[in-house]
């Protein structure tokens, strides 16, 4: 086992993307690593030909992949759109991972987001030494995967500033980076294409212009359909993170993870999932992906503070943390809950009388 | 030689194939599933004014409700093949089972299922006919209830799912439409279906053996009359059934005997969302107006298409810029090349528009789809087609009032100032006495009666309407006053009557106002019960004042007001003696409408005998406290109560020596949705205040219940407003500031279908 802390998706499924590779007879677009379908099978998971299972990265509806492989294969760039913690990030490593074979090409948008980090910066020491020259120039992600014809990564593209955001315009439809102070360009090979994301609950985010909206195909990733498909989710990430972090835990028995993805859904719908009650919705979202962490979070507590079992008590504080975001109205949902909804359910009363206790 | 055509209902690719193996064959008779009663009308087909989408009607003259339709689009294999044999003068005859017979077979199987059930109640009826509607049969009864199950897995599905298909439709659709060679598709569709037909035979009903073997006898016939090449062209599911040649003993063994109906037929109008099968129609379609795309542009790689999409959404002022249609149509070849489709279907470019166009949003893709995936075209029918005479009324008034007929509603406001839009008022209004429902009122903002709103959408169904009314007359006028003149004789209650004359007014029938008014006569010297006199009088009133637009029997109707006036006014007194709360209650709303008429009416004879009525009703000491409290307020207001009389009138009833609920009562009638009167008629409030102040603390005490039980009925703007004005020591400053919260309903109710859009609800 490596001892890097998180490794990218191309090491860590180097073996599915192998196999992959191998079964691939289609014909690839230049410069991809794989078939446009392979891709897909990549994210969906399947078995190929020779038996070899390929987990699925994404869990959810596959005409949305389709969709946003396909648009790769265009001159579009691919935005994913949607609540926080709903794979948009998870779903853009995986697909330069699989298109390109690096998902390192990236670049974190916020607000202090400068030009530089998107075209090109200089080294000033070299700069000042030598003039302006090819060897004082400073590469952008951006300005490598053009080089190479990768895939670029740009993760939260509205909180850029929208000066900022525009001049990715003439890099989606020149495909081209022209550098003034040595009369030269950058044009991208074939090959070449732009993921953002961008998530729609955030204030104050910075709309994308007309015209850069124009440049970019999107794709809305939901919250999950259905209960089963959140609780597999939750299952297959948790299962992963045991694997990386080594935890001396036991694996978390089914039940506990229903549990979790029950109390968010029913959070995050506002109404208990046999549609009766009525429930006041928190500020949070309460993704999926929050889910995950706080199992994960109860099976660190589980493993070094507790007796390796999953217990209520291990997945209070995490659930408690995640729920209540804002520390006046969210306290007052969450108890609401607890009292309305937990607490007459016979089989929660662990969890009612954790919570309890931490309030 | 005879070829078998299996095909299914409303593919253009089988409408394709069908046209060019016709093309191939040159068959010289052609045979088509469809009613055999139908074959005169079949020379109609080709006619330059009959345009799809339309439907054959067949219905039974004595019993209209009793019919079917078999609806056609331009993509039809079907009409394909009637226009083919058309054009090329050569015999087309239909060969399914007669629906004189189906109708026949039909009541006796009612029949004999109701005296089943008669000697044993729990006895299931006939099953449902097999199950594989969009090859089977593409006729639609009327008023068919089409179950919607759960899971409706019709035998082709489970074809699909052996291919790998999650959907029947789809696999058919890439199997059998989108081929390009048809060499051996129709031996194929017939080889796949006698294994489906193997496998499920148990589902064959008696229904569907008989309308087999009449379609073998047609073609026995044919080949009797030395046809020598025979085209039949049938859904794809009887294809095996029609290859495979019993003797023909059996058949016609099978068909003897059948009981038969006399039926008649016609051309009608249908629309493309009629054919959809979120109407309800079993052979229905998802997507008809993709289809005629299909069908009009075969080799359309999706720009067209999109280019439609970009002009719609221009339409409705969405910037959607040619660049967008491009990159629209490339990432819906892109997925289709993904998927291993070699042209780019109706998902692949829904999928692109979605993401192109619409930002990823769900929102917009409704509008497409109502649009362009179903549209709501509407066919044409030639205007000499033999119809029933009101029928052909109805077609020249609506041309001569410019009123034609649409798939999509629209809206029209009529200024009855106008002759052209009077005219079409009383069109209107009549057409909706006759129960056809064309129209719909609307209510209009504005003030006066000149102004009337309508919502027209037409419906094939209505044929079937126009059909049944057409016993009543031969135009419109005269169809709809015999129909008024029979329900007011046949009615047994004033309301009905009276809503009837209402609705006659404004169609300006005048025998059947006047058979109405002496209806209305008859029944109200019958009546003893004057509550039901009290319910008809406000809306008569209501009527009478259309006299001022329209020239009308509005005097009649005066006549009769003032007769049933003098009527209720003498038998109500007694009326109001001895009811129960509940009653009062009731009775108390109907004098509080009646009062607004006689406040119309503006009559001085009527008007005084109103009065005298409510005086004596205040008078009398054993009329329900609520309405002699209301009509002592009534009186107020006439001021024919003033002053110390009304002071003591009012003490009198609220004296310590009336029972509490008495009181109450009283009170509650006295101030009856006055709090707002109470605030701005100083008169009223001292009144009401003075007795507060009289009271003693003890009694103050036990009528404060009372008080709060009338004051509870007032809005809290009102109360609060009340409020003030004590705490103010009751002075005239409580009206400054305008106390009802007038809503304008009108204005609020044009704000409602946008807000259902928000929430996503189809209005």
């Amino acid at each position: 086992m490596s001892s890097l802390l998180r490794q990218h998706a191309e090491q860590l499924y180097a073996q599915e993307l192998e196999e992959l590779q191998k079964q691939d007879t289609g014909k690839r677009p230049t410069n991809w690593k794989l078939t446009p379908q392979s891709v897909v099978t990549y994210l969906i998971g399947g078995k190929l030909k020779n038996g070899f299972e390929v987990s699925p990265k994404y869990i959810g509806n596959k005409r949305l992949m389709e969709i946003a492989v396909a648009t790769l294969t265009t001159d579009r760039a691919l935005l994913l759109y949607g609540l926080p913690g709903t794979a948009k990030s998870w779903v853009s490593e995986h697909l330069s991972a699989a298109v390109s074979g690096d998902s390192t090409m990236i670049v974190q948008g916020t607000a202090g987001t400068s030009e530089e980090a998107i075209r090109y910066g200089w080294n000033y020491a070299r700069l000042l030494a030598e003039g302006p020259s090819q060897g004082a120039l400073v590469e952008t992600p951006v300005m490598r995967a053009m080089k190479d014809g990768k895939i670029a990564r740009i993760e939260e593209l509205t909180r850029i500033g929208a000066d900022v955001q525009d001049t990715l315009i003439t890099i989606l439809s020149e495909k081209t980076l022209p550098v003034p102070e040595l009369n030269t360009e950058v044009q991208a090979v074939k090959g070449f294409n732009v993921i953002a994301t961008a998530n729609n609950r955030d204030k104050g985010v910075n709309e994308l212009s007309s015209a850069l909206k124009r440049r970019f195909n999107t794709v809305i990733l939901p919250v999950p359909d259905s209960m089963n498909e959140e609780i597999d989710i939750v299952k297959r990430r948790v299962e992963s993170f045991e694997k990386v972090m080594e935890l001396p835990a036991e694996p978390p028995a089914l039940e506990e993870i229903r549990r979790i993805v029950t109390i968010f859904r029913e959070l995050r719908s506002g109404v208990t999932l046999d549609g009766k009650t009525k429930i006041k919705v928190p500020s949070g979202t309460l993704s999926t992906a929050e889910a995950i962490s706080v199992v994960n979070n109860g099976l660190a507590m589980a493993a070094y503070f507790g007796d390796g079992q999953l217990k209520a008590a291990d997945l209070a504080a995490g659930i408690i943390g995640s729920v209540i975001k804002d520390p006046v109205q969210d306290k007052l949902v969450w108890q609401e809950y607890l009292e309305t909804v937990v607490k007459p359910r016979d089989e929660w009363k662990d969890i009612y009388r954790a919570c309890r206790d931490l309030m | 030689m005879i070829h078998i055509l299996g095909i299914r209902h409303h593919g253009p690719g089988s409408a394709k194939n069908v046209m060019e193996f016709l093309e191939k064959v040159k068959p010289d008779i052609v045979l088509v599933e469809g009613p055999p009663e139908a074959d005169p009308l079949l020379q109609w087909v080709n006619h330059a004014e009959l345009k799809p989408p339309v439907a054959i009607l067949v219905y039974q003259p004595e019993d209209p409700q009793q019919s079917s339709f078999y609806p056609f689009a331009e993509f039809s294999p079907e009409w394909q093949a009637i226009a083919y044999a058309r054009k090329n003068n050569i015999h087309v005859r239909f060969m399914d089972l007669p629906i004189g017979h189906h109708i026949a077979l039909e009541k006796e199987a009612i029949e004999r299922v109701k005296k089943e059930e008669e000697e044993r109640k729990a006895r299931e009826g006939e099953q449902p006919g097999a199950a594989a509607p969009s090859v089977n049969n593409y006729s639609i009864k009327n008023n068919e209830v089409v179950e919607v199950l759960p899971i409706r897995k019709d035998p082709i599905s489970w074809l699909a799912e052996a291919a790998g298909y999650d959907d029947g439709e789809k696999w058919w659709e890439h199997m059998f439409e989108h081929r390009h060679g048809n060499e051996q598709v129709f031996d194929a569709v017939t080889e796949a279906m006698q294994v489906l037909r193997e496998e499920f035979a148990q589902k064959e009903t008696h229904t569907e053996r008989l309308r087999e073997a009449w379609m073998r006898k047609t073609i026995r016939q044919a080949e009797k009359e030395m046809f020598q090449t025979i085209a039949v062209i049938c859904g794809a599911w009887h294809a095996p059934a029609l290859v495979n040649m019993p003797k023909a003993k059996d058949d016609s063994d099978l068909l003897k005997g059948l009981p038969k109906v006399k039926v008649e037929c016609t051309w009608i109008p249908w629309t493309f969302s009629r054919l959809s099968y979120y109407s309800g129609y079993g052979a229905g379609i998802e997507s008809p107006g993709w289809y005629d795309h299909i069908w009009r542009y075969p080799k359309d790689d999706g720009s067209r298409w999109m280019a439609k999409v970009a002009q719609l959404f221009r339409k409705k002022e969405m910037d959607t810029s040619v660049a967008h249609v491009i990159e629209a149509v490339r990432l819906a070849e892109a997925l289709a090349s993904m998927r291993n489709l070699y042209k780019a279907g109706l998902e692949e470019l829904n999928e692109a528009t979605k993401t192109v166009l619409c930002n990823g949003e769900d929102i917009l893709m409704k509008l497409i789809h109502d649009e362009l995936i179903v549209s709501n075209r509407i066919g044409e029918v030639p205007a000499e087609i033999p119809k029933p005479p009101l029928q052909l009324d109805i077609e020249r008034i609506q041309k001569r009032l410019r009123l034609p007929a649409t798939a999509d509603w629209k809206d029209y406001t009529l200024d009855l100032r106008k002759e052209n839009d009077l005219e079409r008022s009383i069109f209107l209004h009549r057409l909706q006495l006759l129960e056809i429902k064309w129209g719909n009122r609307q209510d209009v903002s504005g003030k006066g009666t000149f102004k009337e709103m309508w919502r027209l959408q037409w419906d094939p169904e209505l044929s079937i309407n126009i059909i049944e009314k057409g016993s009543w007359g031969n135009t419109v006028a005269e169809a709809a006053e015999k129909f008024v003149i029979q329900k007011a004789k046949e009615a047994d209650a004033l309301s009905k009557v009276s809503t009837l004359l209402q609705e006659t007014i404004p169609a300006e029938l005048h025998k059947a106002v006047e058979v109405c008014i002496q209806c209305i006569n008859n029944l109200a010297a019958a009546s003893g019960d004057v509550i039901q006199l009290m319910e008809v009088v406000p809306g008569l009133v209501q009527a009478s004042r259309y006299g001022s637009v329209r020239k009308t029997d509005a005097d009649l109707v005066l006549g009769i007001v003032n007769s049933m006036l003098t009527r209720i006014c003498v038998s109500l007194p007694t009326a109001c003696t001895s009811v129960s709360d509940d009653a009062a209650q009731k009775l108390l709303d109907l004098f509080f409408k009646l009062n607004d008429a006689v406040n119309v009416l503006q009559q001085a004879d009527i008007t005084s005998l109103w009065q005298q009525t409510l005086q004596s009703i205040a008078a009398a000491g054993n009329a329900s406290p609520m309405i002699a409290g209301y009509a002592t307020r009534l009186l107020a207001d006439y001021k024919l109560l003033e002053g110390d009389e009304l002071v003591r009138v009012f003490h009198y009833s609220m004296s310590a020596g009336t029972p509490p609920d008495k009181a109450a009562s009283w009170l509650e009638g006295f101030l009856k949705g006055s709090g707002t009167i109470l605030l701005i008629d100083n008169d009223l409030w001292n009144l009401v205040n003075n007795w507060v102040d009289t009271l003693g603390e003890e009694t103050f005490t036990r009528v404060l219940p009372l008080l709060r039980r009338t004051f509870a009925s007032f809005s809290s703007p009102e109360r609060k407003k009340l409020g003030e004005k004590v705490k103010n020591g009751g002075g005239s400053s409580g009206i400054k500031s305008s106390v009802e919260i007038t809503i304008d309903e009108e204005r609020a109710k044009q704000g409602i279908p946008v807000i259902l859009q928000l929430l996503g609800i189809k209005n």
